[in-house]
């Protein structure tokens, strides 16, 4: 059961976990690759730098899917990591055996949510340009955020104020000037029929829970449907892999990173390389997001993906003007078993009706009692307090 | 049966700033050891992100203002995807859905009169890196020390109809460039590169014929040896059946004369551009706009009516001149200074050009200060240095940019003397000494003259008004 | 999107992949599985609407013109797969 990909031996109360999507200068970062096996990288993330800088330690990396595309980090060249029969992530391991109060994780397509909700931690994936993604492996970039998780909201707040300063290193860092932080209490929350539809028991209990605790805490939980949101899933499927095939093009075994022992000629060091190197659903997708931006289908599929972001965008914005978050699931059940995982290797795409809204939106979203909250930009703070009140109300799993 | 060649050029300009178009490497790395110049960034790993370089932005919106462009008020970039080792990250930055500057022309003449070329567009991209294929057998060397420098593409519409026509674009182009100080556009240096885009039809027809592009042309001459074999092979091929034109990139080999059909995937060409959602769009408002307009020079045929009309110059003097805007430059503060355009245009194209000849630089190298030229001209014309001297001080000011020309003059004993008791005695001594000189000038030897004239200048150091000297030469030998 | 052997095998060169039979499989199943969910993207009406590829507001970011240098060519170098004299090799490319 491999949790670290190196650990130090620290002791200390404010000990941070980074997860391999992180890049740091002392440890390698292999993304979960093969690939990348041994890879340490001559720049760290900032981050990381300004956990470091304001008194939190280093205890270690932790392994996770290959580039953070998975459901919980099951196809890490490592091997998947389970527990009770279910695949779990390595962070929320560490977390859950209190070897770190935080993890500073990279959320690329929803894994560190679910992690965070099957685990009964609580996650926080900041809003979209907040935090610097300087010193991360890039995947899909529009929507890469880099996220915490920790035991509880009090962690995870303490971290975010750290890490959510402007970087001039990252262009796409939004300034201070720029962020209207959100500071009115979230009083109007909704909940979208259509996401409750598919999801188990026990994601449903997790969701009355949560709902019961907001009530008796004043919130109002209002249930509504919308079919925009819904196609956050297809849409932001095609904009992550494309995204990701071409992130992963820079992996062609020449200057850095796994190059094939045989090969004969150019082509063949570059696919010898990649092909060896690369594992079933990564490969899958990069064929999927190569043909969404193929000449072909450009127009129909990746730029229709792109436009239908901005309707995305704006049906949230239009909710939020109603309400003032949104509780959902994170994900469809409660456990990823075995079996599961065999018979549906792609089931991630599926589970996206989760997380893609957040993920293509980059909008806020945190996870606590097995739920996820989101709410509109900038409203981290406000979503942890409502957080908070559903982790003293609900019950850690 | 008569044709007529259409010709398209994309000409890609390496920009003159100091770091590369998303990251702060050197982009100046002409003659470095290999891979000295170089980031993880642009050797393709992964963590860092692009940063847009004001400067690139700024030398590419005054290149399409000297090409009569529109500028795009927002320019976007998009990724370019291919497999390549010259390229680190498997894909180029470039533009393709927001160009900076669309819909420009340039005016060129050539022995059939003036014509108007349209320019489609120009964008902003990176440049890959460099291989090598000749250091070890069986493997190619990469450098990337060029990897992610600043080009901008100047995207042509196939207005072009002959060699004769490319050379006048491509000359056009450079004059402007430089002028504007965007690039050095140098070919040999690859600061200026050009591939040709050619299809051939019959005299009249508004059907385009099949369009082969060439690359691999390093110099103006093989541009145009280039077009002329195409423009035959494609007519050969029309008219004889030689071949079967087929739509392709070709290698123009100088050598042999010849180009050669380019091994290709069967999947090359889809480049699944999309845009980057690491880079902001860059908005150009009207203030940024306005500011890089005024920083716009004079265009070179404005000057030189300018200096011709109103300066006085004769039109070979300002034809020199607007050679470079360095020279203009330098000729504009020299004039400001010694108030006449004769002297300071002078100067420019004697002393100034041979000096850069002399020490192997461009015009557009030229960096010694107009306003202190002027200075020294002055003293020169003033009697105070002579000329000779004169053009030592310009050869110290090209090694030193603070040297003041007096200054310098007096340090070094270059002031002319108007002591005639010095000048007397010297020419006392000189006679004494040459006496056979003399009586040979006595006898009527011009030369001999000269002679003395001569040692006596360099005995003065040639700190002495030459009229002067002779007439007190003269008169000296008259008395005796 | 529709997926066959003739283009997956091209999408394979492209991407310098070579996929196993089953693999193969595996991708075409890929596709018939998206293709439902890619169909409510036709539903949704985005005739006068604008591709959205950044989600936060537009700023131009950009920096200055000055060159830093942090890191040598060793640095770079370290743990490249080949060499040779400061350059990157890989087997001879044909132009």
């Amino acid at each position: 059961m491999k949790l670290y990909t190196v650990k130090n031996q620290v002791y200390n109360d404010r000990v941070v976990v980074a997860d391999d999507m992180i890049l740091t200068t002392e440890h390698p970062t292999s993304a979960g690759s093969r690939m990348l096996e041994g890879y340490v990288s001559l720049i760290g993330s900032e981050a990381l730098g300004c956990l470091t800088a304001a008194g939190y330690v280093l205890g270690g990396k932790t392994q996770v899917g290959e580039f953070a595309i998975d459901l919980v980090g099951e196809t890490s060249k490592d091997g998947a990591i389970y527990k009770d029969g279910k695949a779990v992530n390595a962070a929320a391991c560490v977390l859950l055996a209190d070897e770190a109060c935080v993890a500073l994780t990279l959320d690329v397509n929803g894994s560190v949510r679910r992690a965070a909700a099957q685990s009964g931690l609580c996650s926080v994936k900041p809003t979209y340009g907040t935090v610097s993604r300087y010193g991360t492996i890039p995947v899909a970039c529009s929507g890469d955020t880099v996220s915490l998780m920790a035991r509880n909201t009090g962690e995870c707040r303490n971290a975010l104020n750290v890490i959510r300063s402007c970087d001039p290193k990252d262009g796409t860092c939004i300034p201070e000037s720029m962020r209207n932080e959100k500071t009115a209490p979230v009083k109007r929350v909704a909940v979208i029929a259509s996401l409750m539809r598919d999801v188990d028991a026990e994601v449903n209990r997790a969701i009355t829970a949560a709902a019961a605790a907001l009530t008796d805490a004043g919130i109002e939980v209002i249930t509504i449907d919308d079919s925009v949101i819904c196609t956050s899933r297809p849409a932001w499927n095609i904009l992550m892999c494309a995204e990701l095939c071409n992130n992963v093009s820079r992996y062609d075994g020449v200057s850095f990173g796994h190059r094939a022992e045989s090969f004969s000629g150019i082509d063949e060091l570059y696919t010898n390389s990649r092909t060896e190197a690369f594992g079933d659903l990564l490969k899958a997708a990069v064929i999927y997001g190569s043909e969404t931006l193929s000449a072909n289908n450009y127009i129909k599929v990746y730029d229709k993906a792109l436009r239908t972001r901005r309707v995305i965008v704006e049906a949230f914005a239009a909710l939020f003007e109603k309400f003032d978050a949104l509780l959902m699931p994170a994900c469809s059940t409660m456990a990823y078993t075995e079996k599961m995982l065999k018979e549906t290797p792609r089931l991630v795409f599926d589970e996206n009706l989760y997380t893609a809204p957040a993920s293509i939106s980059g909008l806020p979203a945190i996870v606590s009692g097995g739920i996820q909250l989101a709410g509109p930009a900038f409203s981290e703070s406000t979503l942890l307090d409502t957080a908070a009140i559903i982790e003293k109300g609900g019950q850690v799993i | 049966m008569r044709y007529e060649t259409v010709i398209g050029l994309e000409v890609h300009v390496g920009l003159s700033t100091n770091s590369k178009i998303f990251c702060s490497c050197s982009a100046q790395s002409y003659g470095a050891k290999p891979n000295t110049h170089i980031c993880p960034a642009c050797c393709g790993m992964p963590g860092m992100l692009p940063v847009v370089n004001r400067r690139v932005v700024d030398f590419s919106m005054k290149a399409g203002m000297m090409l009569n462009c529109t500028i795009n008020r927002v320019t976007t970039f998009d990724k370019k995807s291919y497999y390549y080792p010259d390229l680190p990250a498997s894909y180029q930055t470039t533009q393709w859905f927001a160009p900076i500057a669309v819909n420009g022309f340039v005016e060129i003449e050539t022995s059939a009169g003036k014509k108007s070329i349209r320019i489609k567009q120009i964008h902003m991209e990176e440049d890959a890196g460099k291989l090598i294929h000749d250091i070890r057998e069986d493997t190619t060397h990469i450098d990337f020390n060029r990897s992610s420098v600043p080009l901008i593409e100047i995207v042509s519409q196939s207005d072009l109809s002959s060699a004769e026509e490319a050379e006048a674009y491509l000359e056009r182009l450079n004059i402007l460039l430089r002028f504007a100080k965007v690039s050095e556009c140098e070919m040999a240096h690859g600061t200026m590169r050009c591939d040709v885009n050619l299809s051939v039809r019959p005299e009249g027809s508004d059907k385009l014929g099949v369009r082969t592009e060439m690359k691999n042309m390093n110099s103006i001459e093989a541009i145009k040896r280039a077009i002329e074999y195409e423009t035959a092979r494609h007519i050969d091929a029309l008219e004889n059946g030689t071949e079967v034109l087929i739509q392709e990139t070709r290698r123009w080999d100088d050598l042999s004369g010849k180009s050669y059909a380019m091994r290709g995937k069967e999947t090359a060409g889809d480049y699944r551009y999309f845009p980057d959602p690491n880079v902001m769009p860059v908005v150009i408002d009207d203030a940024w706009l306005n500011a890089v307009r005024d920083s716009l020079p004079e265009f070179p045929e404005v000057k030189r009516k300018r200096y011709i009309d109103e300066l006085g110059l004769n039109d070979y003097d300002a034809d020199q001149l607007i050679k470079s805007i360095a020279l203009c430059e330098c000729f504009e503060s020299a004039y400001a200074v010694c108030k006449s355009a004769k002297d300071a245009v002078n100067w420019m194209t004697s002393e100034v050009m041979s000096e850069l000849n002399a020490r192997d630089m461009t015009y557009d190298m030229l960096s010694v200060n107009g306003e202190t030229l002027g200075k020294l001209i002055l003293l020169v014309s003033d009697g105070e240095v002579g000329r000779a001297n004169g053009r030592k001080i310009l050869s110290a000011m090209f090694e030193d940019k603070n040297i003041d020309p007096k200054t310098y003059a007096e340090q070094n004993d270059m002031i002319v003397s108007h002591d005639t008791e010095l000048i007397e005695q010297t020419v006392r001594t000189i006679v004494a000494s040459n006496q056979k000189a003399v009586a040979d000038y006595k006898r009527g030897k011009e030369k001999a003259f000269m002679a003395l004239f001569g040692q006596c200048m360099r005995e003065l150091k040639g700190n002495c008004d030459p009229q002067t000297l002779k007439t007190i030469l003269a008169e000296y030998i008259a008395d005796l | 999107m529709l997926m066959d052997t003739e283009t997956l095998r091209k999408l394979e060169l492209l991407n310098q992949l070579r996929l196993t039979e089953e693999q193969k499989n595996s991708v075409l199943a890929f596709f018939e599985e998206r293709a439902a969910d890619e169909a409510l993207l036709d539903a949704v009406d985005t005739a006068e609407v604008k591709p959205m590829v950044h989600v936060m507001p537009v700023m131009t970011v950009i920096r200055e013109d000055i060159v830093s240098q942090p890191f040598s060519r060793e640095d770079i170098q370290r743990g490249a797969p080949e060499t040779d004299e400061g350059y990157w090799c890989v087997p001879r490319v044909v132009e």
